[in-house]
């Protein structure tokens, strides 16, 4: 492939191009209620040609790969027929790397039967569960794509990404009450990753029965303390959009928002953007332009001290290349995204957090979360009211919602336990790439004044 | 043909085949941030085959036209674990003929989608410099061919035109986006009033408006019904009325909503966004009565649902996807319906749909563009606000449906359809 991958970057006649080719094999199992709802697997061939000249871009997409210099002209021409201005892209030091994927056990070596008959236990599990149990969802997926790069600063880079995960779902009912319990996980080291999910079934089923008979949480401004998957969703969605350059570069009252240095929290506030965190779902040696990747602090004692960028936009920018371009796949160009986004411990412990809060919400995992600048709007699978310092009673239809601005500066605790959100079938949405893998992490944080939606 | 390949392949080893293939062109132009930021082409080819082995089903697919060998064997592969099949392959049917390939797309080539981005760039520019604006133009020609082992094989040429301008505002920490874009498989389309769409939206959003937070009528936009459409379009999905998720799944024939209430899904509409003839599974497409006065009269079953619940399909394809939603034009002009709220709520898009509990109905969403309604008048665009309630209980309390309609489509419309403005009595409204 390489070979093939340096011929065809020679036609080009712009100021840079580079290549990408993808092939995925994906496998998945999907039950609901007592049948077997599908299974199978696919195989996804294709590629996209990136070409670069005064500042337009040309893009090509194919899945057939068998004339891989007639797509370097395709987009060649059509950069040049975009491109009427200044280029702007970072230099970058060439580099060979070839990397390959190590799995404990690798679930292409497992038969279709065993993945079928570890769901089906699942899924007996939640149907078993309790008489009020209506039906359930359980889907594994497993993926394994193999990506080749080159571009024509000279670079060549060889990855590979597996991915196993399981979703369980269980429905309870009640007359016309219908809730939903969630659990989920897996992996990027094979199939164990998703084997031993039985209580976590027996969890996604007891928490649809009790929601059945939790009240909706009140709608109103309160204390709220979330827990670390729901801090993680936060910072990603409310803060993490925000550093991605591409919103800022060639805004240049966004820039006036987001200008270096300006407070954005209280001094213990910091939050990472990590790509080259180990073991994170976000993680990758190089993105997808191959930039290396790295730590960047995005706010550092509540400043504002840094953010994410593509070779376009740090160029434009004039601030050091992050190593955050990435694309969900190969029908879509790399744009600015989030890796392993996370804000970092403090020291409070969770149960000195909630003990001089009277009357608040502790909000707990997340069923999505969505942003648009400033206004930004996430959902808990469920909270708690927590009342005279204590956790009390379960409550469902926990929305949270603000303006990003605002909320920052009303976290005043953050908590000792930093952990991660497990590995699932969803990820990050922007624009129409979804989904992308990231990694979301953090601890308990206490945000105060935070409105909670539903009805009042 | 391939698809015809396929099946006579894994005829050798399978009882039923059925082999669907797509393959695809576009060019499309993309505006950023007041320029023209890049223009793409992609080839798309993908092929999917379903087979029953021993009456149990497996599937498979691949975008490799050179990998049918192994598209077949996957596929037969994961027969001997599949479900049992409770439904037959369709036999070759007459198909109701559709308008939905424009020959004048054809020759409209990357310059010319360029002039017409930059058109409604310009005129976004000149009602407001500040305004950040883009556009985007494509256009897709693609063909689907279908075959199957009891001899129905089908193939339709299609096209299909996507053309959109959106802006982006900001005044101190106050960012509005706003936009307008229209999807259909034609070329004829008035850019000129698609740009003065989006300018509007940034017209009635020059003045804040502050609300106070209780109950109020409310107006959904023909865009911004997908809130309550939503909960009704999981509702009606088979597989959840079969397992009983769906909360009308024994509400058929029985009043669910306001009697001014009429929707159809219709699969011919003349160049609509999703007409077609038949569907992924050799279904011949029909027009399926949703709401009739208010009364449910259908739900949409793929074949293998349909199967399980003893009921027929309705030609939504394996995902039972909903195609050109038609909802009847009332008789209440939108002015009108506007002039009559002493104080009230018009939305059009929000934040955080879809959380939460939408088959149950319930919502609770942040309005991400929105006016407020006093003394008859749109004063201004309301910010920091959510709207919760339930989906069903707010389609029963329909006070008014609009004239006009409008057509809401476009890749990211989760719902594609003809839609009225809907006055919905009253809902919560809390704001910060």
């Amino acid at each position: 492939m390489r070979d093939r991958l340096t011929e065809a970057l020679k036609v080009h006649n712009v100021e840079y191009v580079d290549i990408r080719i993808e092939d995925k094999t994906n496998t998945w199992v999907n039950f609901r209620g007592p049948d077997l709802d599908t299974i199978g697997s696919a195989r996804t061939l294709g590629g996209i040609v990136r070409a670069l000249y005064k500042g337009g871009w040309g893009y090509a997409t194919f899945n057939d790969l068998n004339d891989l210099p007639k797509r370097v002209q395709d987009a060649c021409e059509t950069a040049r027929l975009v491109g009427t201005g200044t280029t702007y892209f970072a230099p970058l030091e060439p580099v060979v790397d070839i990397s390959t994927a190590r799995m404990i056990k690798d679930f292409r070596q497992v038969p279709l039967a065993e993945k079928k008959a570890l769901m089906e236990a699942y899924n007996r599990i939640i149907l078993g569960h309790h008489k009020s149990i209506q039906t359930s969802n359980v889907r594994y997926a497993d993926s394994f794509k193999q990506v080749w790069y080159a571009n024509s600063d000279g670079t060549y880079i060889e990855e590979e990404i597996p991915d196993t995960n399981v979703m369980l779902v269980a429905v309870a009912r009640d007359g016309d009450v219908v809730q939903t319990g969630f659990d989920w996980g897996g992996g990027i080291d094979g199939f164990q990753s998703i084997e031993n999910f039985h209580e976590q079934a027996r969890h996604a089923a007891q928490n649809a029965v009790e929601l059945l008979a939790a009240p909706p949480v009140t709608g109103g401004k309160y204390t709220v303390v979330t827990d670390q998957i729901l801090t993680g969703v936060f910072t990603h969605e409310a803060f993490g959009h925000l550093s991605e350059s591409d919103f800022v570069y060639e805004n240049p009252s966004m820039q006036e928002i987001m200008q270096l240095g300006k407070r954005f929290g209280v001094d213990g506030l910091n939050i990472v953007d990590d790509g080259s965190l180990s073991g994170g779902l976000g993680t990758h040696r190089y993105d997808y332009e191959g930039t290396p990747t790295r730590k960047n602090y995005l706010i550092k004692d509540g400043i504002l001290v840094g953010r994410l960028h593509s070779r376009e936009t740090a160029a434009k920018m004039g601030e050091p290349l992050t190593g955050n371009a990435r694309a969900v796949h190969f029908q879509h160009p790399p744009i600015v995204r989030m890796t392993n986004t996370y804000i970092e411990p403090g020291t409070v412990a969770f149960e000195d957090m909630i003990k001089d809060i009277d009357l608040g919400v502790y909000a707990v995992r997340s069923i999505g979360g969505q942003t648009a600048m400033e206004m930004f709007t996430f959902s808990a699978s469920y909270g708690y009211m927590i009342r005279k310092g204590q956790v009390a009673e379960l409550v469902r239809d926990v929305v949270l919602t603000g303006n990003v601005f605002d909320t920052l500066m009303n976290i005043d605790q953050i908590g000792n336990d930093l952990g991660w959100e497990p590995n699932g079938p969803g990820g990050c949405g922007k624009g129409d790439q979804h989904p992308l893998r990231v990694g979301l992490g953090g601890p308990h944080i206490r945000i105060q004044n935070c409105v909670v939606g539903g009805q009042q | 043909m391939i698809v015809q390949q396929i099946v006579q392949k894994a005829l050798q080893k399978a009882q039923a085949v059925q082999a669907v293939m797509l393959t695809q062109e576009t060019s499309a132009v993309d505006f950023e941030n007041d320029r023209l930021k890049s223009a793409q082409s992609s080839q798309r080819t993908q092929i999917d085959v379903k087979v029953i082995v021993d009456g149990k089903v497996g599937f498979s697919s691949t975008t490799d036209p050179n990998d049918i060998e192994g598209v077949v064997s996957r596929a037969l592969e994961a027969a001997e674990f599949g479900s049992p099949a409770h439904f037959e392959l369709p036999d070759a049917q007459a198909l109701e003929p559709v308008k939905i390939f424009d020959p004048a797309l054809l020759p409209l080539e990357k310059p010319e989608m360029i002039r017409m981005g930059q058109q409604m760039m310009d005129m976004i520019k000149s009602y407001n410099p500040e305004i950040l604006a883009g556009a985007a133009v494509s256009k897709t020609l693609y063909k689907v061919e279908y075959a199957n082992s009891r001899g129905a094989n089908y193939a339709a040429d299609h096209t299909q035109f996507e053309v959109g301008a959106a802006g982006q505002l900001v005044r101190g920490t106050d960012i509005l986006f706003a936009g307008q874009g229209i999807g259909q498989k034609k070329r004829a389309v008035d850019t000129e009033e698609i740009a003065a769409q989006a300018i509007e939206y940034f017209r009635l959003a020059e003045q804040i408006a502050p609300l106070g937070s209780g109950e109020m009528p409310v107006i959904f936009t023909p865009s911004g019904l997908i809130a309550l459409l939503l909960s009704l379009g999981l509702a009606v999905d088979g597989k959840n009325v079969h397992l009983g998720a769906s909360p009308l799944h024994d509400k058929l024939g029985q009043q669910i909503a306001s009697p001014s209430l009429n929707i159809v899904d219709d699969p011919f509409v003349e160049f609509g966004p999703r007409t077609s003839a038949f569907d992924d599974e050799g279904t011949p497409r029909k027009v399926t009565p949703l709401v009739e006065k208010g009364v449910l009269r259908s739900f949409i079953y793929d074949r293998d649902t349909a199967g399980r619940a003893g009921v027929a399909p309705s030609g939504h394809g394996s995902a039972r996807r909903l195609t050109n939603l038609v909802i009847d034009a009332g008789s209440t002009p939108y002015e009108s319906m506007i002039s009559g709220i002493k104080q009230g709520l018009l939305v059009h898009d929000f934040l955080g749909l879809g959380q939460g509990n939408p088959i149950n109905g319930e919502f609770s969403v942040n309005v991400f563009l929105g006016y407020k309604i006093e003394n008859g008048k749109l004063v201004g665009r309301v910010k920091d606000v959510m709207l919760a309630g339930n989906a069903f209980e707010a389609l029963k309390d329909i006070v008014a449906i609009s004239k006009e309609r409008e057509w809401v489509s476009g890749p990211w419309a989760p719902l594609t359809g003809l839609m009225p403005y809907v006055q919905v009595g009253k809902l919560s409204v809390t704001a910060k």
